[in-house]
């Protein structure tokens, strides 16, 4: 209850934030009423008393009796897991598409628990089958990166 | 008897060898397009049109090929929802409520099978619709105005308050987040950068294809860690493949509903399927009232949904065969495609083009027969998916949809967006707050402040436009039904339970 | 083709510095339509595709590749910033790009960072009506206008400061009217213009030649007025009066073309260039061009540069003039 309160609290002050930054928005020209401002504004203004609201009243959070509740362990991973995601997206451009997911594919696989060999050879056949899918057959053109000299 | 010869001349269009050749490979190129998140129709057809024009193919024959590939990109799109609970598409998002639940106790062939049989239902009655009434609905389609949208996104909001289940506020909340981010970006009307913080990368607003897979794929994925942690698998798998008979039974009237329903929404422009399959779910649970079990694995809440994307997909092709005016961002890449080949679309086409259009429409039934039939031996396969193990599945997962929000802009930005938006949608999730109503407000936020602000515009900011029409009218009607259902069936319970009280308490 | 044995040198000359097979023809070939796949510049780079590979001057098939984003802002900081030696990439623009450029709203690059390389076609702005509409000639509409600015409702298909509205505001002010007095409407592309004029949403359609043709062709609509400078020639198209010889001076052509990267190479440049310029002047280049309902306009090299930067300081006017920017 705690946590969500101070969730809560959290999302409530980039909501204000908003709030300033959309009341100033005016337009050159208006062949409208409304404006460019009401809409957000109005839409801010409701979030922002549904958040007042459930500050006051939170909602209990219901378990889904299969989601195992979060330990510091499992939070620890997830922490990991997300620094990955980010990685792999920073990767993604400058090592191009065959290296960083070849990279990410492995890591991901043993976060997931999978063992040394089987994921080191799942990273490299997903990025490279992944890369001849995509960027081959289905016209999304993929960074080559640092293979890019290659020419494949 | 005139309709029923041409129909019959279509489908000696359709039926030759090479275009059914055509249908098919267009439905299994569409189904692999679509069952990809953040792939769709759009990408499907627009990647195959210059092919066709490479091959030489006639126009009826591409035609085909481009219907094929859209309508199998719908289906495709289906797998990844229920199967992964990620949408694939945005018309897929209703689809997860009750198909992945479905999937999590064991169900997933039944699922799949009985969300393809609604689906060809669905585009059945839509095909019919559009073989009778085709010429009378594009002047319904038109008769639609900035005002009428209006209407219609309110009662689509509307209704979406039937998806608040016990935790109202939570649900609202989540679908106010979700109309507030459809104004980040350009303003439509009056070129103001909202929300920007002159950033370029949001000019043009937020991708929903950032959003969709960062709430879902990427809040899965790290849902996915901790079950792993604990040991848990992601899904059990499942005896049996096919929904049984009394199943489709139950159903039956809500794929006639729905289909129905769907077709005229589809014929929209610009309304869509993802409008026809939210109404037709927000109906449907309205209907079944408290002792549906929608959200927790309903047939019916798959059922409902999936008919609606199939017969709004095909609706969408009346307004583009009928005005040349394109129902939707792929119909509107189909309309490309024509004029490549010097064919305008347009009222004049069923005169100038009778065996194009009415192969067309010959095709719509054979691809649709066909996705039905291919599809229901693959289920096996596909539901394969549940069997790999976590360690496996994550990082084909992870990287699909990075590519998936690549394939959008090509830039690292929107990769580093999804992140973030997927840890808020994690931290969401694990506080129990609903994550489609925020993207449906997402989706019909745009649509429902630019149409009133162009309705007022057009009156010169007089309010009285908005229930002016007869169609507007229709719809208030619909909105004030949809408030009162709820309302109505309160007060009886109430009324019941108010001699009962005093008797609980002695 | 005296600027083709200069650059066949050149292209050979470098050839032999790289030590790389004869052609100079850059690798992985790409055009970047800073747009999602359907739009104008989508149909740009299919262009591009076909020409230069029926033309057998690029050996490998160009990719196309989707950027949208700010009429092209996304894709003119990536390529700025972030390829700009990219010798393959091509990237589509439009005069909706140089609008944008021209108001700042590409960001903190100004007209000058890029190389502007080709532009192979243009369109034109016109002013439609319903088939039924009681305005028969532009001096029809103009009077309805200046008598009482608010009894006409004007749809378009882009927002405040964009090039539909811009040619909606230029007539008014042909026609002596404020366009902050005009009733107008902001929909998105041709598309939605003709469904809300069919349907009578909107009495006039500030739209684009191309986008109305079916519809003119099919009976739903008129064309009052075509913003070029002469008469089309197309066929279907001749009977179309312009708005200049309506005694209305609004020439609002649509150009689209492609730039590169401002650290491409010279002999890259030169190699493009020259290439465009072979094509252009082709029979074949304009049937395909034809086939997208593009109306010749070809410019290459120093000649467009020098057209990109008049079109800029005329929209930069312009903008400043209708109070868009300060």
């Amino acid at each position: 209850m705690l946590l969500q309160r101070l969730f809560l609290a959290a999302w409530l002050v980039p909501v204000l934030a908003m709030i300033h930054i959309g009341s100033a928005y005016q337009a050159p020209f208006a062949y409208e009423p409304v404006g460019p401002r009401a809409f957000p504004l109005l839409m801010l203004g409701l979030l922002a008393a549904g958040l007042v609201y459930l500050l006051i009243h939170p909602t209990p959070v219901e378990h889904d009796p299969d989601e195992p509740p979060p330990t510091a362990q499992s939070l620890r991973k997830v922490g990991l897991c997300i620094a990955l995601l980010l990685g792999f997206a920073l990767a993604f451009e400058p090592l191009g598409f065959i290296p960083a997911s070849s990279l990410a594919g492995l890591c991901f696989a043993r976060l997931y628990g999978g063992r040394w060999l089987p994921s080191l050879g799942l990273g490299v056949a997903l990025a490279v089958g992944l890369y001849l899918l995509f960027d081959r057959l289905l016209d999304v053109p993929l960074p080559l990166g640092i293979l890019a000299g290659l020419e494949i | 008897m005139d309709t029923l010869n041409f129909l019959m001349q279509g489908f000696g269009v359709a039926l030759t060898p090479t275009n059914l050749l055509i249908a098919l490979i267009g439905t299994l190129i569409g189904t692999v397009v679509g069952l990809l998140p953040g792939l769709g129709p759009i990408n499907g057809v627009a990647l195959l049109i210059p092919v066709a024009f490479a091959f030489g193919l006639p126009p009826e024959s591409a035609l085909i090929l481009l219907a094929a590939v859209y309508l199998g990109c719908e289906y495709g799109g289906r797998i990844s929802s229920i199967l992964l609970n990620i949408p694939g598409e945005a018309s897929t998002l209703m689809t997860t409520l009750d198909g992945y639940p479905m999937a999590r106790q064991g169900l997933a062939g039944v699922a799949l099978s009985l969300s393809a049989w609604s689906s060809f239902l669905g585009a059945f009655i839509a095909t019919c619709g559009m073989v009778l009434f085709a010429p009378m609905l594009a002047k319904w389609a038109i008769a639609f105005g900035p005002a009428e949208y209006f209407v219609l996104m309110v009662l689509a909001i509307v209704a979406m308050a039937g998806m608040a289940g016990d935790k109202p506020m939570k649900t609202l909340v989540a679908a106010l987040l979700g109309l507030f981010l459809s104004c980040v970006g350009i303003d439509a009307n009056s070129g103001v950068y909202r929300f920007t913080f002159d950033s370029i990368h949001v000019a043009d607003g937020i991708q929903f294809v950032v959003l969709v897979l960062g709430l879902f794929s990427v809040s899965e994925i790290l849902l996915l860690l901790e079950k792993t942690h604990h040991g848990q698998q992601a899904v059990k798998t499942t005896g049996r493949m096919l929904f049984n008979l009394n199943e489709a039974r139950r159903v039956l009237l809500i794929n006639l509903r729905c289909g129905l329903g769907g077709f005229i929404v589809g014929v929209l422009p610009g309304a869509g399927a993802t409008l026809a399959s939210a109404l037709a779910y927000m109906t449907e649970k309205r209907l079944a009232g408290p002792d549906g079990q929608f959200g927790k694995g309903d047939i019916r809440g798959l059922a409902a949904p999936e008919t609606a994307i199939g017969a709004s997909c095909c609706g969408a092709m009346v307004p583009m065969l009928t005005l040349g005016v394109p129902g939707s961002g792929t119909t509107a890449v189909m309309i490309g495609a024509l004029t490549l080949y010097n064919i305008t679309p347009g009222p004049l086409l069923f005169q100038n083009e009778p065996e194009l259009v009415w192969g067309l429409i010959a095709s719509l039934f054979v691809a649709n027969l066909m996705l039905l039939v291919l599809n229901v031996p693959m289920i096996k396969v596909f539901t394969r998916i549940l069997a790999v193990p976590n360690w496996a599945l994550v990082p084909l997962i992870a990287i699909i949809t990075s590519i998936g929000v690549y394939a959008v802009h090509a830039t690292t930005f929107d990769l580093l967006l999804m992140v973030a938006v997927g840890i808020l949608g994690y931290v969401l999730r694990k506080l129990d707050f609903p994550l489609s109503p925020l993207l449906l407000g997402f989706i019909l936020g745009g649509h429902m402040e630019q149409n009133l602000r162009r309705a007022l515009s057009i009156s010169n900011g007089d309010l009285d436009i908005l229930w002016s029409s007869g169609i507007a009218q229709g719809t208030w009607v619909l909105v004030a039904l949809m408030l009162a259902l709820p309302l109505l069936r309160l007060w009886r319970r109430r009324a019941a339970r108010r001699p009962a009280e005093p008797a609980a308490l002695a | 083709m005296r600027p083709s044995l200069r650059n066949t040198l050149l292209a050979a000359g470098s050839a032999v510095l790289l030590s790389a097979p004869l052609s100079a023809e850059p690798k992985r070939p790409e055009c970047i339509a800073p747009a999602a796949p359907g739009g104008g510049f989508d149909l740009t780079c299919k262009l591009a595709q076909s020409a230069l590979v029926e033309a057998k001057l690029l050996e490998k098939p160009m990719r196309v590749t989707y950027m949208p984003g700010g009429v092209g802002a996304v894709a003119y900081n990536t390529i700025v910033a972030q390829r700009p030696a990219d010798a393959g990439t091509l990237t589509a623009f439009s005069s909706g790009s140089l609008l944008n450029l021209a108001q700042g709203k590409f960001g903190r690059f100004d007209e000058n960072a890029v190389k502007w390389l080709a532009a192979v076609g243009t369109s034109y702005g016109a002013i439609a009506v319903r088939a039924d509409s009681p305005y028969k000639t532009l001096a029809d509409l103009a009077a309805a206008l200046k008598a009482n600015p608010e009894q006409v409702v004007i749809g378009s298909g882009g927002t405040v400061g964009s090039q539909d509205w811009m040619q909606t505001a230029l007539f008014a002010k042909a026609v002596g009217v404020d366009p902050r007095q005009l009733r107008y409407v902001a929909m998105e592309g041709g598309g939605e213009i003709a469904t809300a004029l069919l349907g009578g949403h909107i009495q006039v359609g500030s739209t684009d030649i191309s986008d109305s043709m079916t519809h003119v062709q099919s009976g739903g609509m008129r064309i009052l007025a075509v913003l070029s400078e002469q008469r089309l020639k197309e066929p279907a198209m001749a009977a179309i009066p312009t708005a200049r010889e309506q005694g209305y001076e609004v020439v609002w052509p649509v150009i689209r073309g492609y730039y590169l990267g401002p650290k491409v190479s010279d002999a890259d440049y030169a190699w493009w260039k020259d290439s465009f310029d072979r094509l252009l002047a082709s029979e074949d280049f304009a049937r395909l061009r034809d086939q997208r309902e593009l109306f010749p306009f070809a410019l290459t090299g120093p000649a467009l540069q020098a057209h990109v930067s008049k079109e800029v300081a005329r929209y930069r006017e312009l903008a400043r003039e209708f109070g868009l920017t300060q």
